[in-house]
């Protein structure tokens, strides 16, 4: 019984935080995933941008920087600066239901990447010099990626409300 | 149908009873319903049966015991007390009602009246035609059970009850269909299911208004998950009682429909249908194993074909070192329309393998694959590769554990074929989003089709992608809203 009591109250304090740190999670494991694809894109030509193009050969024309080594490092790298992303969803939208809030903000992600923060990557061509291959295979990318973040901590935020509720009920 | 609500008793005079059995169930006209009349105590006793449905050598017994009161009883005053006493059988059911009598006597039940009596007496006598449990086709394992449901909803429930010992199992039963009044069981252990979910099934059951359910789980399902045009399928089937139990034990709620082996699993979620029973049939390594590779068969079956469809038409997508990828001449035929014709072809043989006697299918096979397959290329109809490619996706789809899943990544496969056809890069990146994107805006009952993928959950996708030990497994999944989260108490 006492086990039981404590399990319970360490799941009681768990509980608040769990939203979020889950939010995190997704940001790294998405960050990671999409990135990674986005490089596999890149491999088949399909864009001729990749997550190394954007963080370590705008700066480093090296060698390494256009092989794997340079993708894998990318990739970490995005894996961390999506747990701001996920933050940043976690504080301002996670209310938001349903899927298409965060399509939409897949979408706006991908404008503030490619249009306004362009300028700081001097390796990426501005918006409309791209192909057209290039920026639909990013838009998709993003907007795959959106969703995952944001249908998830949405979802996330909306199902651990519901599963605190029935149970205050049943200890009141 | 509302007028025939009306409920008539059961009237005092057995020649009443004769009259109304005549008019409303066809006795006589019927051959199937028949009765039997004997006399005890010069008062008259009827019994109604259905032939094909009952137990003749238990009837024999109770007429016998019914006719020896003629020689053993003194006391005619109370004389429905003593058939009643007589009627030797555990379950023995008094009603008032013929309604209720029509219903028990057409399931195959016997019903007995006594002239002057205003109750008739129901005896479950029922043997219904069937099968003893075997192994299920689509659902072989190696190792473990052998077991499969039947086509008797009271055998399946009990086979799940074998597994599951618990006093907090569940099995209620509803009728279902104005006409063929099939039963309808749904199955859940009280304290892990979701109480929502339960409320959710009962309402929509009971909502169904059909004469009959003569496709049983099928029709339930189209009643229950509002589809559409949404090819995949939004509940899992098994017919292993090993499988169903399993899920009980996760909060799953299970529902059975007499007449049909399949037991449909709710709430389903896509990831339901790429494991099989035999993954915990073996050790975990290995059971990760043999799910990766499924999984890498599933991947194929649905993105092989667009993917290669794509470097074909534009090779100068292909990085260094993969450029023998693509047909090495240009064939007769445009590649898009080979590869949907060799599928299409896939698809024939598929079928035919289904009508087709075993006897004739191994010649069948022969046909297809060695001639069809070695013909067409040096008629110059289809390229080898094209061949090579339709087969990985083929075989890659029928290593799917779901028929139904396995079908509608075909079509997902087709349209993906086709898009990439038109549009190049961007048809098949789109396409790729719409598949991702419409998977994850499907709910089955309120479910997130694609979780734990989208929306994420860690702990349930590292359950997916590795086969953990059963000690390791402590969390029922959270998708089922189990009351209950532990697994180990």
């Amino acid at each position: 019984m006492e086990k039981e009591k404590l399990e319970q109250n360490q799941n009681q304090n768990e509980k608040p935080m769990s939203a979020f740190v889950k939010a995190i999670v997704t940001g790294v494991i998405g960050g990671l995933l999409w990135s990674f694809l986005g490089a596999v894109t890149h491999y088949f030509n399909f864009s001729s941008v990749s997550p190394a193009t954007f963080l370590i050969r705008s700066w480093l024309q090296t060698k390494w920087s256009d092989g794997w080594l340079g993708e894998l490092l990318a990739i970490i790298a995005l894996g961390l600066i999506s747990i701001l992303i996920a933050i940043l969803y976690y504080a301002l939208l996670r209310k938001m239901k349903g899927i298409w809030p965060s399509i939409v903000f897949g979408v706006v992600l991908w404008f503030l990447v490619f249009y306004l923060l362009q300028p700081i990557f001097p390796n990426i061509k501005s918006m409309t010099k791209l192909t057209s291959d290039t920026v639909v295979t990013t838009v998709c990318l993003f907007i795959l990626y959106g969703t995952f973040i944001g249908y998830s901590i949405s979802y996330e935020y909306y199902d651990s409300i519901k599963q605190n509720e029935p149970k205050s009920k049943a200890e009141t | 149908m509302g007028q025939l609500k009306e409920k008539v008793p059961v009237p005092n005079k057995v020649k009443e009873v004769q009259e109304y059995m005549k008019k409303r169930v066809g006795v006589g006209t019927s051959f199937d319903v028949g009765f039997r009349e004997i006399t005890i105590f010069k008062k008259k006793v009827h019994l109604y049966y259905l032939t094909g449905l009952c137990d003749t050598s238990v009837i024999v017994q109770i007429i016998k015991k019914l006719v020896s009161i003629n020689d053993q009883e003194r006391n005619t005053s109370k004389l429905p007390e003593v058939i009643e006493n007589r009627l030797v059988h555990q379950q023995v059911d008094k009603v008032k009602n013929m309604d209720e009598v029509v219903d028990q006597l057409l399931s195959g039940l016997i019903v007995v009246f006594i002239d002057g009596d205003s109750e008739a007496y129901i005896i479950d006598v029922r043997k219904y035609p069937g099968r003893a449990p075997e192994e299920p086709d689509t659902e072989k394992v190696v190792r473990g059970s052998r077991d499969g449901f039947t086509e008797n909803i009271i055998e399946n429930t009990a086979l799940t009850r074998r597994r599951i010992r618990d006093e907090r199992l569940r099995n209620e039963i509803l009728k279902v269909g104005e006409r063929s009044k099939t039963d309808i069981c749904i199955s859940y252990i009280q304290d892990i299911a979701d109480d929502g979910l339960i409320k959710v099934i009962k309402k929509e059951l009971e909502n169904i208004e059909i004469d009959g359910i003569a496709m049983a789980d099928k029709t339930v399902e189209e009643f229950l998950v509002k589809q559409r045009f949404n090819p995949f399928p939004m509940v899992r089937y098994t017919e292993r009682p090993d499988i169903a139990a399993t899920h009980l034990f996760e909060g799953h709620v299970l529902i059975m429909v007499d007449t049909s082996p399949s037991m449909i699993i709710t709430p389903t979620t896509y990831f339901h249908h790429v494991q099989h029973a035999q993954e915990y049939r073996q050790s975990p390594m290995i059971g990760s194993f043999v799910r990766w590779i499924r999984f890498i068969g599933i991947l194929a079956s649905v993105f092989l074909l667009p993917m290669w469809l794509l470097f074909v038409m534009e090779p100068t997508l292909l990085p260094s070192g993969l450029e023998f990828i693509g047909p090495n001449e240009q064939g007769n035929i445009p590649i898009f329309v080979q590869i949907l014709l060799a599928d299409i072809g896939v698809e024939f043989l598929r079928m035919a393998a289904i009508h087709t006697p075993t006897a004739l299918s191994t010649a069948m096979g022969l046909i297809a694959a060695v001639l069809i397959g070695q013909i067409a290329i040096d008629v110059g109809l289809f390229s080898p590769e094209v061949i090579l490619y339709v087969s990985i996706s083929a075989i890659g789809s029928f290593a799917t554990p779901s028929y139904e899943l396995s079908m509608a990544n075909k079509i997902s496969r087709m349209l993906l074929v086709l898009i990439t056809a038109m549009f190049g890069v961007e048809g098949l990146t789109v396409g790729f989003t719409l598949y991702i994107l419409g998977l994850s805006h499907t709910k089955s009952l309120n479910t997130p089709f694609l979780w734990p993928f989208i929306p994420f959950n860690l702990n349930a996708l590292v359950q997916i992608l590795f086969r953990l030990s059963v000690p390791a497994m402590k969390d029922r999944p959270s998708i089922v809203h189990p009351r209950n989260n532990y697994r180990q108490p």
